[in-house]
């Protein structure tokens, strides 16, 4: 008897039990009642085809109940519903802001691995719809982000010029720099400016430096951009250049890239999309 | 202690009416006076949008598309702030829609743009694998109805009062002045578009369907 063990078994079956037994005494008495009892007491005067009615007094716990009731209504009526109403979006406002706040304090030191898994989760809703599962940009239908921030990338990007995220100089043109020149610039940048690994051409890094005044006019000597006039080129790839991106959105060559600024994602959320992105290209 | 009033229908009707008059006061007055008035910056539709939207509603895609977002955290993660009343001001009729076969797009204009919704339209599953909403490709070839756009901006204009022509509102102006209003606003999406056709139809002076719907779409914000 297993299932007997189990205490809300026990009192069920108890209760179960204990309902039967009083249901056939009650039952019993009233059966019985209706065999012997007389009628007593004073009539009403009332008539209905030989019915008559009993001149009984409110029972007083159930007057009380009533008046009490009454005066709860009144309340409700004037004050109760109208000035104290239950609302949806204050209850909605209460919750997110609580929810926030635990995510928020338990993710605020998370590590990079867990970010990249949270920057999964918010990629494949937010960013999957135009730039694919893979990242790989549907076929040019935006940008192939499995290449995004890579040196070749960024021989491309001097190469073909970019219209960049609207920043107060403007777009960067096509053709300020030849390839070869351009390669030099990004063995130079990638192991100087964004120090985001080994170049594939370290033998082109000091000519590549010589060559950066054609791009320090817009993003400064140092390639921070010159507080704000064009893109800090020294976070470029990394995650804060894609929280700058998805803060600006991003008018592109293949097409525009809204800014995600409308307090759908959370900072921490998208450092963390900026993680995943940048795995993408391992 | 009510017994007067049992005996007395008239005064009894009177009671009920005052109890659910007041009950309607409570409920119904609040959103007459404020919630359901405009939300502030809220700007009726151009004749552009317009005809788009009459496109949306041509082609049912309420029947499958909601437009409301309601208050839930799962809700505003994905699709933005949850709507007010207020938004849907100018909406004539709302599109609330009542189910979700497809995403909800209240607010598709801040996340979706003009190159999305051409390639979107065109072959859904091409940008969102397993997709089961079907190729819009007439869009491109059919021309929007813009005469018909322009008739209903000016009957709410006169109608109901919508602020067309005022500071800061669209502008709807005569049939002429609106028709090249609609040609201007069209000129950056059909700029955005990849469409030869579409462009071509452009430069004739013809408006696709594709392009009063993207203008619409790109509105919802």
């Amino acid at each position: 008897m297993n299932w007997l063990s189990d205490n809300v078994n026990l009192l069920s079956l108890i209760g179960a039990a204990a309902i039967i037994i009083i249901t056939g005494f009650v039952a019993g008495k009233y059966i019985k009642q209706m065999k012997t009892d007389k009628s007593t007491g004073e009539l009403t005067g009332d008539d209905w085809d030989g019915i008559g009615e009993y001149k009984n007094p409110l029972p007083m716990g159930w007057a009380i109940m009533f008046l009490l009731t009454t005066i709860w209504a009144i309340w409700y009526f004037l004050a109760g519903y109208p000035l104290n109403a239950y609302s949806q979006i204050g209850e909605y406002n209460e919750e997110v802001q609580a929810y926030n706040d635990r995510f928020e304090s338990k993710w605020s030191n998370a590590d990079k691995e867990t970010l990249k898994q949270m920057g999964k989760g918010v990629f494949f809703v937010q960013c999957a719809p135009c730039h694919g599962i893979t990242g790989d940009g549907i076929n040019g239908k935006a940008q192939d982000l499995t290449a995004w921030a890579t040196e070749d990338f960024i021989v491309h990007t001097i190469v073909n010029g970019t219209k960049g995220s609207n920043y107060p100089l403007g777009e960067m043109p096509a053709g300020l720099l030849d390839e070869e020149s351009a390669k030099a610039v990004a063995a130079y940048m990638v192991e100087k400016i964004s120090k985001t690994g080994q170049s594939k051409n370290p033998d082109l890094v000091a000519t590549g430096e010589a060559l950066w005044a054609t791009c320090s006019a817009c993003h400064g000597e140092d390639g921070k951009g010159m507080e704000g006039s064009a893109p800090d080129l020294t976070t470029y790839g990394h995650a804060e250049f894609v929280v700058e991106v998805l803060n600006r959105g991003k008018v592109g060559v293949i097409g525009n890239m809204p800014a995600f600024n409308d307090g759908r994602l959370t900072g921490i959320q998208k450092q963390a999309v900026g993680e995943y992105i940048l795995s993408l290209t391992e | 202690m009510f017994h007067w009033l049992e005996k007395n229908p008239f005064f009894f009707a009177v009671g009920v009416f005052v109890v659910i008059a007041y009950a309607g006061i409570v409920e119904i007055l609040p959103d007459f006076a404020e919630r359901a008035r405009p939300v502030e910056g809220r700007k009726p539709y151009t004749v552009l949008q317009l005809a788009g939207r009459d496109v949306y509603i041509k082609d049912s895609c309420n029947a499958c598309h909601s437009q409301l977002i309601r208050p839930f955290k799962s809700e505003t993660d994905r699709y933005g702030m949850y709507s007010l009343s207020g938004e849907f001001a100018y909406d004539r009729p709302f599109l609330w829609g009542s189910k979700r076969t497809g995403p909800d797009l209240m607010r598709v204009g801040n996340y979706r743009t003009t190159d999305w919704h051409e390639n979107h339209m065109l072959d859904p599953t091409s940008i969102v694998p397993g997709s089961i909403m079907p190729a819009y490709k007439h869009m491109f070839n059919n021309v929007a109805d813009i005469e018909t756009a322009y008739a209903e901006a000016y009957t709410v204009k006169k109608v109901f009062n919508v602020p067309y022509d005022q500071p800061d509102m669209p502008k709807l102006g005569t049939w002429d002045e609106a028709q090249k209003a609609v040609l201007e606003e069209a000129k950056p999406i059909v700029e955005a578009m990849k469409s030869q056709e579409v462009k071509e139809a452009y430069a004739r002076g013809e408006i696709k369907e594709i392009v009063a719907i993207i203008a619409y779409l790109n509105s919802l914000k």
